[in-house]
């Protein structure tokens, strides 16, 4: 009895190693999609068997690097650490060139303002002096001044990754409105819109405080958390966030796990000319789970329809977002 | 469009529809093998929803599974045609990402246990694929460690594409029984 069960097991393993590999080589034909559906659906079993062979080989993706050079130096002791070595260089190029943008930049500019701003739709990369790298989504203003003791970025509007050089001796500061986000290296995100702030770390970690003069406490965010704070007020949350998520406006993208439709409007507003608007409260607070692609306006909308059950009414210069079957039906 | 707006609600009548509602976990999994993304995968699940709810439901087809694959597929390629430029840049992320976690401030991504966690979880890897017989080990190395093609690990260990596929999933289903808890 054992020894069947045991058989099967293996055999499965088999299977799912062989559908992987099957899957990562390339496309599959009719017949194969047909069966690997089919081999999929016969038992949960094979489903998990399944999930653990692709685990096991994301991890070996995600890892290739490490574990080909480990692999490398067991094989062969003197040669290895060339290899090491080599593999090394990229990184430490950049980190050199990072660093020599920093020991250079202060020395050759006065610390001076610029002031980067996007169009509605416009997304744009912005690479700073000291190495960082700004993403702007559409729709936003902010300021940077790099000095020799601080780095600093005013967010007047809209959203903005910050991917931030590593330099312990000059903190990155980013301002937006009461509160202020505090960072030595790392990525993150920060949102500015309509009075409601939200800031979501990829990497490294952040500190979020009142700016000064402005009440509440200070928060330290670590990967994978978000902060959402409404201007003015003391209070502040923290949640969990998968910051890919966040982050996937980069992509064209906006990705919602249950926030209210008027602050996915907000979102929209910022991508597009034409104004989105919700007269009824009740709808505006309507929690909206779902991924948006952003190309034309009139198919993001029709889109948000399959989310929640809306319809786009023109009215004078913008659209007006109702509940579909209210009141003028 | 009312119908289409809550497909909870109402269950939809398209046959499509249903059947992918039916298989929507084996649709993730098919998109995170073949993108090699949990995260992709979701995405990709509902952008192919998207793309089955907005078709013309009068098109039907003698195998709806099959075009269902076949719809997943073109979803997906698509996307990599659609955002080359993004994709270019995530992937150029994921490499700094990816660098630093294997360089040296690892110290500031991630707090000690995580880092000695993954220090173990890398000698395991490791080790596992020492233990892989040469011919195997080979394949799996030129594939998938130094990212060479099935076509071009053919030609530099002088096999056959067919006896790579063969290797690869064998090394696979190895490595997954020695690392699995």
């Amino acid at each position: 009895m054992i020894r069947s069960w045991r058989y099967d097991d293996d055999a499965r393993r088999a299977d799912a190693a062989a559908w992987v590999a099957r899957l990562e080589a390339g496309d599959l034909g009719d017949a194969e999609a047909t069966a690997f559906d089919a081999w999929l659906s016969a038992s949960p079993a094979n489903a998990s068997a399944f999930d653990t062979a692709l685990a096991v080989s994301h991890d070996y993706s995600a890892a290739a690097l490490p574990v080909a050079r480990e692999l490398a130096r067991r094989r062969a002791p003197s040669a290895s650490s060339a290899v090491g070595r080599r593999a090394f260089v990229g990184v430490g190029a950049m980190a050199a060139a990072a660093a020599l943008a920093v020991v250079i930049a202060p020395e050759l500019t006065v610390a001076r303002t610029d002031t980067y701003e996007t169009a509605k739709g416009e997304h744009r990369t912005v690479r700073l002096a000291d190495g960082s790298v700004l993403d702007l989504n559409g729709g936003a203003r902010l300021t940077v001044t790099l000095g020799r003791g601080s780095r600093e970025v005013t967010l007047d509007q809209g959203q903005a990754v910050f991917d931030v050089a590593h330099d312990a001796r000059r903190p990155f500061v980013v301002a937006a409105g009461d509160r202020t986000v505090r960072v030595v290296g790392t990525q993150f995100d920060v949102r500015r819109l309509d009075g409601k702030l939200s800031v979501t770390v990829a990497r490294g970690a952040v500190e979020v405080r009142p700016t000064d003069g402005a009440e509440g406490r200070s928060y330290r965010l670590r990967p994978g958390q978000r902060l959402e704070h409404r201007e003015g007020q003391t209070t502040t949350t923290v949640a969990a966030a998968d910051p890919a998520e966040v982050l996937a406006w980069r992509a064209g993208r906006l990705v919602y796990r249950g926030q209210p439709l008027s602050e996915v409007v907000a979102d929209l507003n910022q991508q597009f000319e034409t104004p989105i608007r919700i007269e009824d409260p009740a709808l505006a607070a309507t929690p909206i789970s779902g991924v948006l692609v952003l190309d034309d306006q009139a198919a993001v909308i029709r889109r948000l329809a399959l989310l929640v059950p809306v319809s786009a009414v023109r009215s004078g210069p913008g659209v007006v977002l109702r509940r579909d079957g209210a009141s003028d039906r | 469009m009312s119908l289409l707006a809550d497909p909870g609600a109402q269950r939809p009548t398209d046959p499509l529809l249903e059947i992918y509602l039916e298989r929507r976990e084996n649709l993730v999994r098919f998109f995170a093998a073949r993108c090699g993304s949990r995260a992709t995968a979701e995405d990709l699940a509902q952008e192919l929803y998207l793309k089955l709810a907005t078709r013309d439901p009068a098109v039907t087809a003698e195998n709806p599974v099959a075009l269902i694959y076949r719809i997943a597929t073109n979803v997906m390629l698509d996307r990599a045609r659609g955002e080359a430029r993004s994709l270019a840049r995530d992937a150029a992320w994921r490499q700094v990402a990816h660098a630093s976690v294997a360089g040296e401030d690892v110290a500031e991504e991630a707090p000690a246990d995580e880092a000695a966690a993954a220090r173990q979880r890398l000698r395991q890897l490791v080790e596992a694929v020492a233990e892989l017989p040469p011919q195997m080990q080979r394949a799996f190395r030129l594939h998938k460690l130094d990212g060479k093609s099935h076509a071009d690990t053919a030609r530099a260990m002088g096999i056959s594409v067919k006896s790579v596929e063969k290797h690869i999933s064998a090394a696979l289903r190895s490595l997954t029984a020695r690392l699995e808890r």
